[in-house]
């Protein structure tokens, strides 16, 4: 009896797990079939498809790019909203975490699926466009279309002579002091350091009045670490020809340099590994950091102490690092010409306004940076992204960060001379490239 | 005429089973189906993947043992697994130890040892990211960290910690023991709970001490939980990651790369995901192995009386 029962229980689950399953093949069918048949309709529906020749929707992944209290979702879906009457293509924003971006992008890419736009910078966007994950918008977006926005950014949003982003923000880094401490050390503010030497006689004095002179995050990205000094001294890591530069006497100038403000003191003594050296800084035990807006707006924000903004270092050249935001488009995107359209879209200049407004990052456009007419400090770091380089542009960018790392870590310990560093890191890089 | 038999048999015997245990598949179906989707599938996908190139998007491209011969020649990959040993070595025995240690505190019938309990169990219910957070601010290789400035109480000269390529491994490994120690002391707590109270005054007629009551009557009677934590610690020695991740990004000089750390970075920075699916066999025969061994040794059945 109690068998007969089950079994007909078990019959009753099976037909269940298999309509289950049916109903889920035959919503697929549905779907691809829709899909298909907008697009062999092309898009008569409405006005605005007709006029654009768009339709259909996209995915748009971004990121909080504030604490959420500065009005960033609705700014959202205002973008979305008004694109959609715009151009009949309904927007469906998501907002990822920036951890582990790269991995949910990838891995939403290898499944097949994810955004038809998403952000990326331009470490990031070389090795995206070798592997082939990230759409060539050229054949979308005209030169006249591209000659709004600051050359920097442009260069920071193509590869090979290919356009692949849509740049949405830039930041600039420069020297952020502060200012009791330049008072103790009777340093007047209009007379700071602009070259090494300067910055190293200034650094002497920190050090012996009791201050680390300057912060050195020797287990985060090298874009905030070795690469400023090493553009400044005239240096570079690899150039287009995959020519290795970082082992050159003008390159090892900046291993030097670091090498020196650790073992004078100058940088606090964990900066073999440490990640950041916020508590030392907002504790008033550290002269100056290299600061974009968020370290500005944060100082504003908390003020801990006032400080005052110098311009980027100059040894061979000033230079400092500071990065693009770019939308890039899937190179799976069912929907390419919508994706690159939203691209444009968000990036124009009435928007960039909005956006960086609200972000407080610096507009990629020169005719957008009056956002900053009444912020004093983000107009003196909008004025430096004209000295900012985005990183190490080449598909082994980020690789090639950690066997620099690692080597300078080595050196620091007094493991190795600097030459030595710069030597065993072109070999690492070569491997890296050549393997 | 025998295979139709057989056959019938066979169909006969099906039926039969299934009479008898149509319930036990029906609810099996759902676990094994989750088991091939989220265990078998990514295993087999993995160990093809180590002869292809997979350029996350389109169709894998065969390579052979490109990616495995790789192996052999990568310095940080050897010094990736030296590491996790290292560590394992520097966790696994203090781990177990101090579990028991606790485990003892609590068992002995102090006062308030529901707090102590509850104290002792405080690091394994809050977030690693936090207590990581905590420990490097301990750990601060700085004068002014919190660990030098007592240290320099009794003379010693402010160390490096996280800074320094000889210590930084055993400071994380106390991280993971702290963080650890809670759940082994649950452990052992259940096994002391369970010694039959009878052999305990048997030890005393004898005329033995407390300390010898503990390494012929208490120790021995935890062999059971000693395997179990000895499997389960080892494991997750092997797949140490976040604090490297958290406080160290597996430096200075690679001297806290550890095989997981390596193969994230291979599979999710460097985008080479043959070659980090060629780090994840490595460390699962690794694994494999070393449980085989401690199966066989102290895995057996505990020789009660």
């Amino acid at each position: 009896m109690s068998i007969s029962i089950f079994k007909k229980f078990g019959l009753l689950f099976l037909v269940l797990v298999l309509s289950a399953v049916m109903v889920a093949c035959s919503d697929d069918e549905t779907n691809s079939t829709d899909t298909n048949t907008t697009t062999d309709n092309g898009s008569a529906n409405s006005e605005t498809e007709e006029s654009t020749g768009l339709s259909g929707e996209i995915t748009v992944w971004a990121h909080p790019y504030t604490d959420g209290t500065t009005g960033e979702g609705d700014m959202w879906k205002t973008f979305a909203a008004d694109f959609e009457s715009e151009t009949g293509v309904k927007v469906n924003f998501e907002q990822i975490p920036w951890a582990n971006r790269d991995q949910k992008i990838l891995t939403a890419l290898a499944a097949g699926q994810g955004p038809d736009v998403f952000y990326v910078i331009p470490d990031q966007m070389p090795q995206y466009a070798e592997q082939q994950l990230i759409l060539d918008i050229s054949q979308y977006v005209t030169d006249e279309e591209l000659s709004g926005f600051v050359p920097t950014a442009i260069e920071a949003t193509s590869w090979k002579g290919k356009q692949y982003g849509m740049p949405i923000l830039q930041t600039a880094e420069s020297l952020v002091y502060n200012k009791e401490i330049l008072t103790e050390l009777g340093v007047d503010e209009n007379s700071l350091p602009t070259t090494w030497d300067e910055f190293k006689a200034l650094a002497e004095k920190a050090k012996a009045a009791g201050y680390y002179a300057f912060s050195y995050a020797g287990g985060g990205s090298l874009n905030n670490t070795l690469y400023p000094f090493l553009w400044q001294a005239g240096g570079n890591v690899i150039d287009e020809s995959n020519n290795i530069l970082i082992n050159k006497p003008e390159a090892v100038k900046s291993f030097e340099l670091i090498n020196e403000m650790y073992t004078k003191g100058w940088i606090p003594q964990d900066s073999i590994t440490a990640l950041d050296h916020d508590s030392l800084y907002f504790g008033g035990k550290l002269l100056a950091v290299n600061g974009s807006g968020i370290s500005v707006n944060r100082l504003l924000a908390e003020k801990p102490f006032d400080f005052v903004i110098a311009p980027p270092l100059k040894d061979a050249e000033q230079l400092t690092y500071g990065t693009v935001g770019m939308f890039v488009g899937s190179a799976i995107s069912k929907n390419p010409e919508a994706a690159a359209e939203f691209m444009k879209y968000v990036t124009n200049t009435e928007n960039q306004r909005t956006f960086n407004n609200i972000t407080q990052y610096i507009p990629t456009r020169d005719d957008a940076k009056d956002i900053f007419d009444s912020q004093p400090y983000m107009a003196q770091l909008a004025g430096y992204t004209q000295y900012a380089k985005p990183g190490i542009i080449h598909p082994e960018g980020r690789n090639i960060m950690p066997v620099v790392q690692a080597e300078i870590q080595a050196m620091l310990e007094g493991k190795q001379s600097p030459q030595e560093a710069a030597d065993k890191s072109a070999e690492a890089i070569d491997k890296l490239i050549n393997k | 005429m025998t295979s139709t038999t057989s056959k019938q048999s066979l169909s006969a015997r099906i039926k039969r089973e299934l009479n008898k245990n149509l319930l036990v598949y029906i609810v099996l179906i759902p676990v094994i189906i989750h088991f091939i989707i989220f265990q078998v599938y990514p295993f087999a996908l993995s160990f093809y993947l180590t002869f292809h190139d997979w350029k996350i998007i389109g169709d894998p491209e065969f390579v052979g043992l490109k990616h495995w011969k790789n192996l052999f020649d990568d310095e940080i990959a050897w010094k990736a697994i030296w590491n996790t040993v290292k560590f394992s070595v520097y966790y696994i025995l203090p781990t177990m130890a101090l579990g028991l240690i606790l485990a003892l505190i609590i068992n002995s019938g102090i006062k308030f040892s529901g707090f102590f309990k509850g104290l002792f169990f405080l690091p394994v219910v809050t977030s690693f990211v936090i207590i990581a957070g905590i420990w490097g601010w301990l750990f601060r290789g700085t004068e002014d960290g919190f660990i030098n400035y007592l240290i320099g109480f009794v003379g010693i000269d402010p160390q490096l910690f996280l800074s320094s390529s000889s210590q930084a491994l055993l400071v994380l490994a106390g991280l993971s023991i702290f963080k650890v120690a809670g759940t082994t002391m649950i452990y052992y707590y259940a096994g002391l709970q369970s010694i039959d109270r009878q052999l305990y005054e048997a030890a005393r007629i004898d005329g033995a001490n407390s300390w010898k009551m503990f390494w012929s009557v208490t120790f021995p009677m935890l062999k059971p939980i000693h395997f179990y934590v000895a499997i389960t610690t080892t494991i997750g020695s092997f797949q140490i990651f976040d604090s490297a991740f958290l406080l160290t990004n597996g430096g200075p000089n690679y001297s806290t790369t550890t095989i997981v750390y390596y193969l994230y970075h291979q599979g999710f920075t460097s985008l080479n995901l043959s070659y980090a699916a060629v780090l994840s066999y490595v460390l699962f025969f690794i694994i494999l192995i070393i449980s085989l061994i401690q199966r066989k040794y102290i895995g057996k059945d505990p020789n009660y009386y």
